[in-house]
């Protein structure tokens, strides 16, 4: 009789997921899945307080960054396929040359991809302004965790050793890492994660958002977008950047059309936006000073769970600080929408909103009102289209579409419920009278 | 300087660029706006790095976004190039509200259109690179300086590099002599 065969211990790894059907990872890169900072993502809330306006919208931090990495590997092999990339590249990109080098470069990439987000305060975004000390944001806190003495501990394990400060590069990109030089290969890599037109963080949470808000409005071919990415040289000046085939044009134009539209029809959704403020005033009163701490200890400590638990014990204490905003959130008693930016009035005024925000604090106290702004910020979707005559263009040449996404802002003045009526009637009268009336700047 | 008067000074510039035969791309006022904050001291206030085609400000980039909501600047498309960013009648309109800015300025708009305005990306893409590097490091020789440009961008040749240094010190001179 045959002795019974030694059980192999499993070195790769796969996990179900709802948007790319599995994430895989093997048992080097599970050390970082089952780190600390890492599954402290299972407690934070991917889109805040939105399940409070779209109740599926209950997904974590945790499988968005699982399947940022997914898709980060996937596109590196893509792009990095000897039949993907020219002579041209292969002489500006030496890295592309050398197995070894790629695969550590790989490497990096999915775990900077995984690290990503591990700096997010509970609720993500949502508390993010005003509750941090100057100079910090979750970007910067994503870079202590990278760089902590349990990560690094990590980083020596692995096979080849990491350098954290590689994955600190690629993982936030030259926009926020702005004391670190870049090489063109690290800039391409971190775009690949964050880049502006396809970056893999923005077509993840765009899938993801939009499968677990339940709404069709995030959703683009990313088969055909991925499969179509290149590495091409830019077309005045030879430099290599991200870009794509003309096959996968349309699947660009359509990411940049789902990510308008989910903007506007999820991310700025008014109800959602006075939600943030309203855990945002909480936070102040609940927090020790108002802020967050920025020590690794304490940020690993506090999730949505912490944060959700005081919430519902000051909105049944009125003692308790943030009383009265935990109140609003618990019982839906939130602020109405009383002002909306819009493009009339923007054309008459470029500071219309906060023109009778002013206006409407006198009338009303500030106490009454919440001002609300999400300006305009991005880039113009600029990257390299190679044509099927293998010319290479500018997509704002190839493209007539891209070039008609607007720009996504949003500005809204909110009321307390009982004060509602009385200041539409009031805005309906001194509107047209407070946005005609320019300042005068004289400067 | 708040931000309507730098979008007043953002969209003269591309105004005096155009003038003077640019396209006015996104890169076209980047790289002027490094020239005007940089060799011209205009305080326009934005954080440049090293980025796509040389110095680069993702705080420029938002600002001409936001300009663009705002209904100052306007996107037209330019076969075979990318898209222009055409200033509109409302920032005409901003920049009669900023005059004395206007006027303060305007010796040193003039001056960056007149140096950059019939320049093609690469050539701005060169150049721009070639002045980020003399703010670093002025104390370095002509051809050190070239054999830094080639290293942190592969694809501009030794010798083009070398040309591109040439003609910033050129530039340099120019701005001097303009203000004294």
């Amino acid at each position: 009789m045959c002795p019974a065969p030694k059980k192999v211990s499993k070195h790769y790894h796969e996990l179900r997921d709802p948007v790319h059907i599995f994430v895989h990872f093997d048992s080097d890169e599970r050390k970082v899945v089952d780190s600390r900072p890492l599954q402290r993502l299972r407690h934070i809330h991917q889109l805040a307080l939105t399940y409070l306006i779209y109740p599926g919208a209950t997904h974590r931090r945790f499988e968005h960054c699982l399947g940022v990495m997914e898709l980060a590997g996937r596109v590196f092999d893509v792009v990095t396929s000897q039949d993907n990339v020219t002579d041209r590249i292969r002489e500006s990109l030496p890295e592309i040359k050398k197995p070894n080098v790629l695969q550590y470069w790989r490497r990096v990439l999915r775990m900077a991809a995984l690290c990503h987000d591990v700096g997010h305060l509970p609720f993500s975004h949502a508390a993010e302004r005003e509750l941090l000390p100057s100079n910090w944001d979750h970007e910067r806190l994503t870079r202590e965790i990278i760089y902590s003495p349990e990560m690094q501990e990590i980083w020596g394990q692995l096979t080849p050793p990491l350098r954290a400060d590689d994955i600190v590069r690629v993982a936030l990109g030259p926009a926020k890492a702005k004391d670190l030089k870049f090489t063109v290969w690290e800039t391409i890599l971190s775009e690949i994660i964050v880049g502006d037109a396809f970056g893999v963080d923005r077509i993840d949470y765009l899938l993801r958002d939009s499968h677990h808000a339940g709404v069709a409005y995030g959703k683009f071919d990313h088969h055909r977008l991925i499969d179509t990415l290149r590495i091409l040289p830019s077309p005045d000046t030879e430099e290599p950047a991200l870009g794509v085939e003309e096959g996968g044009l349309q699947s660009a134009e359509a990411l940049l059309w789902a990510r308008y539209l989910i903007y506007v029809q999820v991310y700025l959704h008014p109800v959602r936006r006075i939600y943030d403020i309203h855990l945002r005033d909480f936070l102040k009163a609940w927090l020790d000073k108002g802020r967050f701490l920025t020590n690794i200890e304490a940020h690993l400590r506090m999730t949505d769970n912490e944060v959700t638990s005081a919430l519902l014990a000051a909105a049944r204490s009125k003692r308790s600080a943030g009383h009265d905003p935990a109140s609003r959130i618990v019982k839906r008693e939130h602020f109405k929408k009383l002002y909306e930016r819009n493009p009339l009035d923007v054309q008459e005024n470029s500071e219309a909103a906060s023109a009778i925000f002013k206006a409407a604090e006198q009338e009303f106290g500030s106490d009454n009102l919440r001002f609300d702004q999400y300006p305009a910020k991005g880039g113009g979707h600029d990257f390299p289209v190679l044509l099927s005559d293998n010319r290479i263009v500018r997509s704002g040449a190839a493209s007539a579409v891209l070039l008609k996404v607007p720009p996504i802002a949003a500005e809204f003045i909110f009321v307390a419920p009982d004060k509602r009526d009385k200041a539409m009637a009031w805005i309906e009268m001194n509107r047209k009278s407070i946005i005609t009336r320019w300042e005068k700047k004289n400067g | 300087m708040d931000r309507f008067k730098k979008a007043a000074l953002l969209t003269a510039l591309a105004e005096n660029l155009r003038k003077k035969g640019s396209w006015c791309g996104e890169t076209h006022l980047q790289k002027a706006t490094y020239f005007l904050q940089e060799l011209q001291k205009v305080p326009v206030g934005f954080d440049f790095i090293l980025y796509k085609h040389g110095p680069f400000s993702f705080e420029l980039r938002d600002a001409l976004t936001a300009m663009r909501s705002d209904g100052l600047f306007e996107l037209h498309q330019q076969w075979p190039y990318g898209p222009s960013l055409i200033p509109t009648q409302k920032s005409r309109d901003l920049r009669q509200q900023y005059s004395k800015t206007m006027e303060k300025y305007q010796k040193q708009l003039n001056f960056v259109a007149d140096q950059l305005g019939k320049q093609n990306v690469s050539e701005l893409e060169k150049l721009a690179t070639a002045l980020y590097i003399r703010m670093e490091s002025s104390s370095k020789s002509e051809n050190q300086r070239a054999k830094y440009l080639h290293a942190l961008k592969p694809h501009v040749s030794l010798d083009d590099s070398l040309e591109a240094i040439k003609t910033v010190e050129g530039i340099v001179k120019r701005a001097k002599s303009a203000s004294a």
